[in-house]
């Protein structure tokens, strides 16, 4: 038993949030504390990714002097623009019609990689000032599975030896920060989230431009997200004439192949783009997930015995807002603050950790989730917003009106319509009592027979500035060596099956990808689902749309994956 | 055999070559701002040793010559399964070439112990690319020595080796001590195992078992004269360097045929032309 390895917590992730609760832990520590932070990326923040802009306020409760240290900042929003986009057209909304949520003024711009690693780096100057304070990272060693004794986590097997001793790490508690590799078998197995999370992917690129666009921030609308799918573009300019352009796409939608690589060159082929990018350098590619299903989505319980969960394994990321970061590290800063008076109790029980949830939900968290809780369903019951009001904006902007004249249009046109988007935005802003939203998941809205209907990009492009699918991944730095097998397909037949039923087009494995995986290789006449495992980005969307539940994304050993170091 | 063998790996910290960092614009480098990594060729010799220690049992040590920060070398060695790690480490040893480096580490050997089996290095380094080192201690240590070792198996207290040579192998059987340099076609560094980072991790924090575990040495701890090494004992000069700059070149494209066809006039063009290759690289 002597030998066994054991801390008072075990970090399921170096996640934005389990870094604020390890930073937490240790500055609340009055006496010994040994945390483990376990990491699949080589380097803590190697496999994080995020747009990002976000609000401070977390980080000021960590790092007063955030803005004017060496804290690694990408820039603080100056002005904010939420833009209607079409193949070349480009139209601002105007900033006193502008939803006051996308207003980003004062937000800080983040490369949640770097802060990942700018954090990891206090947490251990933090933990050496105080006496018997342990926080141990372990980069390149994934949680590859939970321990349970009964229904209690008792921590997480690391290594595969064959010898438990060598291979377990116990904790007294486990802190599940990830994005659902390990956390969804917690979730599964005690059946805590009875609505599914809704997902959507972003994809995003840096870019060394010419200019700067510091500080300035665009939330883009429409093209070339097809009808009735939710999302976006986003462009922020940080410093050092860094640019980050991206795109956010729902994966509820029914298309089967939305291709979020091929739409985000598309978006860049929109002339405004084009200018800023053009003969610039793009530096980085990548791809991650993102948990949508926001107040909906949360699991019953934020703690069992043994086990807390916060950020994105918990969901508490805010679509309407775009808050994620934010969310994540108050799930941690508060999470820091539970666990501490278990461990000092000597309960980490499922009753010595409930506090967390009423906390949490009590905080901005859950008041501004609860706020925004029918964001979601609001396009769900008014289908017109994606089908026929952002499609006939874009037309509009398209064909050079600004954003007023087109909305005066739209409404002069079909004036009912008009009022019934006011419904919308109230359903939205002020929602009063409906009761709570079932979700389907992702998987289930995906129709085999859908035909695309996309708007053709533009046509004059600088062709420096646009990569194909097969090229941009080399720009995520994947390398993977030995032991590359992190995608489980289950049954081979099964896919084999649903290539024949997605006859004539690709599957939604491959035609979601974002990093050229998942592939239909023709053999001989016949079609079979194949896997270039080595580009993958670990990005999950394969498995989210995977009709028929064949697919698992393990996290990558060993260190191996994309490096998203600036993401 | 039944106390397993005593195995020395000579490791060196390089610059890391995947980094920009502390490259000076005329091209060389500054050792200071440098990333630095544990010389790739060096994890062959590790995994050697390591592999020759799960047969037949028996101790690795890792050694390593450099300023304090090398000292990381070591605990990353213990991580991937060393058992102890020696770093020698002296002002005097700056500007060491390879006749003055390969003295102090013979020193340093033999200060581990006249038990020694075997010594393994890595073919070369990436910095300086001589792969003089090694050979060069063989002969300080009066040990047979094999280069470009990629397999090796323990049979009866001798070793059974697979030389990598132009064009084939050569097998051969030697006696021990023996030094061996591991070519970059024997198997890879195996990744770290979760325990065994866990135990260099509890080790970093018990400063006087750290201190059992990875010994620091100087000079005058292996009775070194000090003008043979460092400057003093480097005769190597350096006459000259100079930045590459771009490779440059045309390039000319064989397209619009059948890959055959373009294959066809690729060839004829290398070979039939007098200016052949030249001309496209110039």
């Amino acid at each position: 038993m002597s030998d066994r390895i054991e801390y008072d917590v075990a970090l399921v992730g170096a996640s934005p949030s389990n870094l604020t609760l390890a930073y937490r832990m240790v500055e609340l520590a009055t006496g010994p504390l040994r945390i483990a932070v376990l990491e699949k990326a080589k380097e803590v923040g190697g496999h994080l990714l995020s747009g990002a802009v976000s609000n401070p306020r977390v980080l000021k409760k960590l790092f007063p002097d955030w803005d004017n240290s060496d804290f690694p900042l990408e820039g603080i929003c100056k002005k904010s623009y939420l833009t209607i986009v079409g193949p070349t057209g480009w139209a601002d909304v105007p900033q006193l019609v502008m939803p006051p949520h996308f207003d980003k003024r004062g937000y800080a711009i983040l490369n949640i990689s770097d802060m990942a690693a700018y954090i990891a780096g206090k947490i251990a100057e933090k933990a050496g000032e105080k006496e018997g304070v342990v926080v141990d990272f372990y980069p390149g060693f994934p949680a590859r599975s939970i321990l349970f004794d009964g229904d209690t986590v008792i921590g997480v097997k690391v290594d595969d030896t064959g010898d438990e001793t060598a291979d377990n790490l116990y904790a007294k508690v486990t802190v599940f920060g990830d994005k659902g590799f390990v956390s969804r078998d917690l979730v599964g197995k005690l059946n805590l989230r009875q609505n599914p999370q809704a997902w959507a992917v972003g994809v995003k690129e840096v870019w060394e431009t010419k200019e700067s666009h510091e500080g300035q921030v665009w939330h883009t609308a429409g093209y070339p997200l097809e009808k009735g799918h939710l999302g976006g573009g986003f462009i922020y300019g940080c410093k050092n004439n860094k640019l980050i352009v991206g795109m956010v796409m729902a994966l509820d939608h029914e298309n089967p192949n939305i291709r979020p690589p091929i739409a985000l060159q598309n978006l860049k082929k929109n002339p405004v783009i084009q200018e800023m990018i053009k003969g610039g350098k793009l530096l980085k590619y990548g791809a991650s997930v993102l948990p949508e299903g926001g107040y909906y989505s949360l699991p019953k319980k934020f703690a069992v015995s043994g086990a807390v969960l916060v950020g994105d394994a918990l969901g508490t990321l805010d679509v309407k807002r775009f808050s994620g970061v934010d969310k994540a590290m108050e799930s941690g800063y508060i999470a820091a603050e539970v666990i501490t008076g278990a461990l000092f109790k000597g309960d980490t029980s499922e009753a010595g950790l409930a506090g967390f949830q009423e906390k949490l939900m009590n905080s901005f968290v859950g008041k501004e989730l609860y706020d925004s809780r029918y964001f979601k369903r609001t396009f769900q019951e008014h289908p017109e917003l994606l089908n026929n009001v952002i499609p006939t904006l874009v037309n509009h902007v398209e064909s050079g009106r600004g954003v007023i004249t087109a909305s005066v249009a739209y409404g002069l046109a079909d004036p009912i319509g008009g009022l019934k988007l006011l419904g919308a935005k109230t359903m939205m802003d002020n929602p009063s009592e409906i009761g709570p939203t079932k979700y389907n998941e992702d998987r289930t809205h995906i129709n085999k027979s859908y035909s695309s209907v996309p708007l053709e990009p533009a046509e004059d492009y600088d062709e420096d500035t646009i990569h194909t699918a097969a090229d941009i991944v080399f720009y995520a730095h994947t390398h993977y060596g030995e032991e590359n097998k992190h995608i489980d397909e289950f049954d081979s037949s099964v896919c084999g099956q649903c290539v024949e039923e997605y006859e004539g087009r690709d599957t939604p494995c491959v035609g979601d990808c974002t990093a050229e995986v998942h592939q239909i290789l023709e053999k001989e006449g016949k079609r079979t689902h194949a896997m270039a495992l080595e580009n993958c980005v670990q990005c999950t969307t394969c498995e989210i749309v995977c009709p028929k539940t064949n697919l698992r994304v393990n996290a990558a050993l060993h260190g191996y994956g994309p490096d998203f170091s600036g993401m | 055999m039944s106390d397993g063998l005593k195995m020395v790996v000579l490791l060196k910290q390089v610059p890391d070559t995947s980094s920009k960092a502390g490259v000076n614009p005329d091209g060389t480098v500054d050792r200071a701002r440098a990333k630095k990594m544990l010389n790739p060729f060096d994890k062959y010799a590790l995994q050697k040793a390591l592999e020759v220690k799960r047969a037949v049992g028996g101790e690795v040590i890792a050694v390593t010559m450099g300023p304090p920060p090398a000292i990381s070398v070591l605990s990353d060695a213990l991580e991937y399964g060393a058992d102890t790690g020696y770093l020698l480490t002296d002002r005097r040893l700056a500007a060491s070439d390879t006749l003055s480096t390969a003295f102090a580490l013979h020193k340093a050997i033999i200060y581990i112990g006249s038990d020694v089996d075997m010594v393994f290095t890595g073919l070369q380094t990436t910095d300086g690319d001589t792969a003089q080192t090694g050979p060069q201690i063989a002969e300080r240590l009066d040990m047979p020595q094999i280069t470009y070792c990629d397999r090796l198996e323990m049979k009866d207290g001798k070793a059974l080796v697979r030389r990598v040579v132009e064009g084939g192998h050569q097998d051969l059987e030697i006696p021990l001590p023996a030094l061996i340099t591991v070519a970059n076609s024997a198997t890879p560094l195996e990744p770290k195992r979760f325990a065994a980072v866990y135990k260099v991790r509890e080790l970093s924090r018990d400063k006087g078992a750290y201190d059992e575990k990875i010994k620091t040495v100087n000079l005058d701890d292996i009775d070194v004269d000090p003008a043979k090494t460092g400057l003093a004992g480097s005769p190597t000069v350096v006459g000259k360097t100079w930045k590459m700059g771009d490779i440059g070149g045309t390039c000319v494209m064989f397209q619009g045929g059948a890959p055959e066809h373009e294959v066809e006039q690729l060839v004829e063009r290398l070979t039939t032309d007098e200016r052949g290759i030249e001309e496209l690289i110039q």
